[in-house]
């Protein structure tokens, strides 16, 4: 029968397909035994001293952070190409994507079932706990054993920004960011009101606009509250009491998350803030919709007006103990070496030097570029926009720069904060119960 | 083709009706196949501004944007191979599945209906993180098989499910004569089920392959290498996170979609042909 | 039944049910275990917390609001999703000309990705400068906020239930070819009007396949996610549209609440089963044979 012969005929194709597809996996595991024999003949060139990256065929698997249309993507890929056309028996297995949730949740899968890459750029504050807990990292003091030039050229300040929750320096950071209140100068122009460098500009500013048909804030209350959760409770609080974690929530953080709810009283967001998406509540922003966007130094590129948008730090708000400077910023991923690559013979030079690669001063000022902020002593470049200037003073003029609250706390016990929010607004949950209840979770993850 | 009742009438007042209806409901499906495709012309701006009209500015950007990826053609690749042999694996398995509950009774019968109707409500977020584990254990992440059999597995229970609900319509009498006359249970399987089960098995078969093909959850954390990305996983690798790009957006969805569309209008006249053929019954 | 011999009865099952317990039973069994603990993050179990997960789910008013949502979207499935497929398929199956142009065009919008779709309805619904609002200027009417509290449920059942008509159309549409048309060329003789032969006897010999129809509808409504999370992610407006699948990703992905997710996830299943068993019953499928 035609039919039947069809049919038979597809099973047989597939079969093929599926032995070949078996042929091909064991293909690969066979090159993994070829190297771990080829590592123990060669013991030879083992750690004591520092020595050149090997000349043996070897894969370095990375990962990073710059991923998807992150503009250092690109960059990272160069100096990739950089390295392998160095070292033509090395082959680097990049893996890199943009930071999500999903993202995140398959790294630390990764490192607790052991397959964990060579070398990653990755989260050093709380963000990292997970993978963090599943000790794979070599420290930087461990390195410099060997290799005592490795990372010379990073600031102190740098490193002491980038140590892990520990307090141990694992990661070689590159570049760090600030967040601060962007505003489309033109606006305020029009209408004439001052930039909201204080707290009764910015309430000005807020009203004014309302009545204009202007929305003041661009914000999606319920994707990424986060900013102006963080800022408001830095504000209110001040740097070392934002920067604690207590057993209950401190009244100035309180009173912080209450002005939210007064904000979207006073019609301070968008009509739709709490269904709208964040991408949509940007595109506000950048179409001139929205006068104001609490964001971050990597937001900058992604603005069409570099001419009329500036950036300014977040007012002090009223009763409020944050200094008119301090900012959140700070320095939270950096490039990680692993134990797996480090013990390894035939792979660690080929880590270290792919790691110094992407640190070296020059790097660092290609993925710097003027945004945000460099771990190593840099000039400003010469062609920056009037909202990259506006940036780089704002982290310039920094009286005291503070790490966001995720730095802090673990990861659920943040989200419980940021997904409430709409809850608080709302007014179904008072801030109280929601900081309480977070601290709570902090606390019991630490048994 | 089946007909409830022979009309010879030339186009009646209830035919017509029939008609408006059809067509109402086909323009639902029709147009925003068309609004995507019209928009992956447009550049992003223009897609949000004025999403309804046909383009201003017509640009191929948003393509070229795409395809300057060159690994675009070795993703369809991917697809293809994870896809079919999901699809192809399902079927067979599927089918054998439904047979044997639809032709058999044992005793345990309801356990197992059970079983595949349960195994159908599992949610996959449950299961990924221990599949994930067990593939990494095997070292087999990035590779086809990663995604392939979990996604076997998430489909058999569905396909199964389906199947049966076909097999059951079956009449019995043309196995029966069949046994009778000594014909092997496997015979009877693959002469006569199977073939009579062509339409059924066409249309399964394609739920499957796009339940596969457009399962991006299971091969972002399956398969992190970018060389292995199926199509679903490149284009959204490439879509802007930065702000919205909806001109590339919809670029992509068309490159995603195009594919599966000529396949669907191919398999399409095979499940006629299957029709007319199988039609001629007894 | 029909057949004697039982062995190649196994035959017939091991490979298929082998994969679904690798691949499916055995971690969800894993995915059991978890809710019994407290989780740190994806792998670690850190302690035993016994069934604490599932008595804050008695308390947990979104995850009410979830199953009450999950089962509005169930009726619905049903009634529209499945009503209209059989409706269209009856309809289509009547025609002579065009059949093939219909099925192939009712198809697209299950070849376009939930995810597509979900986007695109965004498009729709945005407040500003959206499709709708957009259509509503131009009538010098107000723009409304699509995704307030009150209406944002009904905005998403209504591209969640479009998508699939077409999935249940083609199912329903082979299986009514699979009527032989002896029957009711038989039917029309003896006097039968073409509404009586529906009723008869279409829908009595479609038993089987509806009872799939339906099966799936209700089950897929429970686990749905896709598109309601483009539309209104985390169950914007304040969790008040959440269905079972969309709340479990939030809990287990986006809160971080790994086994509190696990333990839903086994209240998915325990609903899922018992719902497709009552739709069993009331349905018998298995009657005509």
């Amino acid at each position: 029968m035609h039919k039947y012969k069809k049919f038979v005929a597809l099973l047989i194709v597939s079969l093929m397909v599926f032995g070949s597809l078996s042929a091909c996996g064991s293909g690969s595991k066979g090159t993994t035994e070829a190297n771990t024999d080829a590592a123990e003949t060669d013991q030879e060139t083992t750690s004591g001293e520092a020595t050149g990256v090997t000349s043996e065929k070897i894969t370095l698997t990375t990962v990073s952070m710059m991923g998807g249309t992150d503009p250092n993507t690109e960059r990272y890929q160069e100096v990739i190409d950089a390295f392998m056309e160095k070292y033509p028996n090395v082959t680097v297995e990049d893996s890199s994507q943009m930071s999500d949730q999903t993202w995140k949740a398959k790294v630390a899968a990764q490192f607790s079932v052991g397959d964990e890459p060579d070398v990653i750029q990755f989260f050093t504050d709380n963000n990292a706990s997970e993978v963090l807990a599943a000790d794979q990292f070599v420290t930087i003091d461990e390195i410099r054993e060997v290799y005592p030039e490795y990372a010379a050229a990073i600031v102190d300040n740098a490193w002491k920004a980038s140590a892990n929750p520990d307090g141990v320096n694992r990661a070689v950071p590159t570049t760090g960011f600030w967040e601060g209140l962007f505003c489309n100068k033109d606006l305020f122009d029009k209408y004439e009101l001052a930039l909201p460098t204080d707290w009764d500009s910015f309430i000005t500013a807020v009203k004014t606009f309302k009545e204009n048909g202007i929305i003041p804030i661009a914000v999606s209350l319920n994707e990424v509250p986060h900013y102006w959760i963080e800022h408001l409770m830095l504000s209110a609080a001040g740097g070392e009491e934002f920067t604690s974690v207590p057993e209950t929530a401190p009244e100035s953080w309180i009173k912080g998350l209450e002005i939210l709810k007064e904000l979207y009283e006073m019609g301070a967001f968008p009509e739709d803030s709490q269904t709208i998406t964040n991408d949509a509540a940007g595109e506000l922003f950048k179409t001139k919709q929205a006068a104001m966007q609490l964001d971050g130094s990597w937001y900058a590129g992604g603005i069409d007006d570099q001419e009329n948008t500036v950036v300014v730090a977040f007012p002090v708000v009223e009763g409020g103990q944050k200094g008119p400077n301090d900012i959140i910023g700070g320095l939270s991923s950096g490039f990680y070496i692993t134990k797996k690559a480090w013990d390894d013979p035939l792979k660690r030079a080929a880590a270290v030097e792919f790691v110094m690669m992407n640190t070296s001063p020059e790097q660092i000022a290609i993925y710097w570029n003027g945004n945000g902020m460099a771990t190593v002593e840099l000039e400003a470049p010469a062609d920056m926009t009037p909202l990259g200037l506006a940036g780089l003073e704002l982290g310039n003029a920094a009286t005291g720069t503070f790490a966001p609250t995720d730095a802090r706390l673990i990861g659920e016990a943040y989200s419980s904060i940021t997904t409430s929010t709409v809850d608080l607004v709302n007014g179904t949950k008072t801030a109280e119960e929601i900081l309480n209840n977070a601290l709570q979770i902090n606390m019991d993850s630490q048994e | 083709m089946p007909r409830i009742l022979n009309n010879k009438k030339p186009i009646s007042v209830g035919r017509l009706i029939i008609y408006i209806v059809l067509a109402i409901w086909s323009v639902t499906t029709i147009y925003p196949f068309i609004w995507v495709i019209i928009n992956s012309f447009k550049s992003s701006n223009e897609v949000v501004r004025n999403s309804f009209s046909l383009p201003e500015a017509f640009t191929w950007e948003n393509f070229t944007n795409a395809f300057s990826n060159q690994n675009i053609l070795r993703s369809y690749k991917n697809s293809l191979i994870i896809s079919g042999s999901v699809t192809i694996v399902v079927m067979i398995l599927a089918t054998m599945i439904a047979f044997a509950l639809t032709r058999y009774q044992f005793r345990l019968k309801t356990a197992l209906l059970a079983l595949l109707s349960a195994s159908l409500m599992i949610p996959v977020f449950s299961t990924i993180i221990p599949v994930y584990k067990m593939i990494s254990q095997l070292g087999w992440i990035s590779t086809y098989q990663a995604v392939i059999l979990p996604q076997i597995a998430g489909n058999i229970s569905f396909a199964s499910i389906v199947m049966m609900g076909f097999l059951r319509g079956l009449p019995l009498e043309m196995e029966e004569a069949a046994y009778m006359e000594g014909a092997g249970v496997t015979k009877v399987f693959t002469r006569i089920i199977v073939p009579l089960c062509r339409p059924s098995l066409a249309t399964v078969a394609i739920f499957c392959f796009l339940w596969s093909y457009n399962d991006l959850f299971t091969q972002k954390i399956l398969i992190s290498r970018e060389r292995m990305f199926p199509i679903s996983n490149l284009l959204e690798h490439i879509s802007s996170k930065y702000g919205t790009d909806y001109g590339l957006m919809a670029a992509s969805v068309t490159l995603i979609v195009i594919p599966v569309l000529i396949v669907y209008i191919f398999l399409q006249k095979n499940i006629v042909k299957g029709l007319t053929a199988g039609a001629i019954k007894g | 039944m029909l057949y004697k011999k039982k062995t190649p009865l196994i035959a017939f099952l091991l490979p298929g049910f082998a994969m679904l317990l690798i691949f499916l039973y055995v971690p969800f069994v894993d995915n059991i275990n978890n809710s019994f603990y407290n989780m740190k993050g994806f792998i670690e179990l850190q302690k035993f917390i016994g069934l604490s997960n599932y008595k804050e789910m008695l308390q947990d008013a979104k995850l009410h609001t979830s199953l009450i949502n999950s089962l509005k979207m169930m009726g619905l499935t049903v009634v529209f999703q499945v009503g209209i497929a059989l409706l269209l398929a009856i309809l289509v199956s009547n025609i002579k000309r065009g059949q093939q142009f219909f099925r192939t065009v009712y198809f697209f919008p299950i070849v376009i990705s939930a995810t597509a779709i979900g986007l695109l309805f965004n498009l729709f619904y945005n407040y500003k400068g959206g499709a709708l609002n957009q259509l509503l200027q131009t009538f010098g009417k107000e723009p409304v906020n699509w995704m307030a509290a009150t209406t944002a449920f009904v905005m998403i059942i209504i591209p969640t239930i479009w998508s699939y008509v077409g999935f249940y159309f083609v199912i329903i549409l082979t299986g009514l070819f699979d009527i032989s048309d002896e029957i009711y060329e038989a039917a029309s003789i003896d006097g039968c009007t073409k509404a009586q032969a529906v009723i008869r006897i279409t829908l009595p010999l479609l038993r089987g396949v509806l009872c799939t129809c339906i099966t799936l509808a209700v089950t897929g409504a429970l686990k749905v996610f896709d598109l309601p999370w483009v539309i209104a992610p985390q169950g914007a407006p304040g969790g008040i549209t959440h269905f079972m699948g969309t709340y479990m990703y939030q809990i287990a992905f986006v809160n971080l609440n790994v086994d509190y997710g696990a333990a839903i996830a086994v209240a998915i299943v325990v609903l899922g089963v018992i719902v497709s068993l009552v739709i069993n019953k009331i349905l018998k499928p298995d009657a005509n044979l």
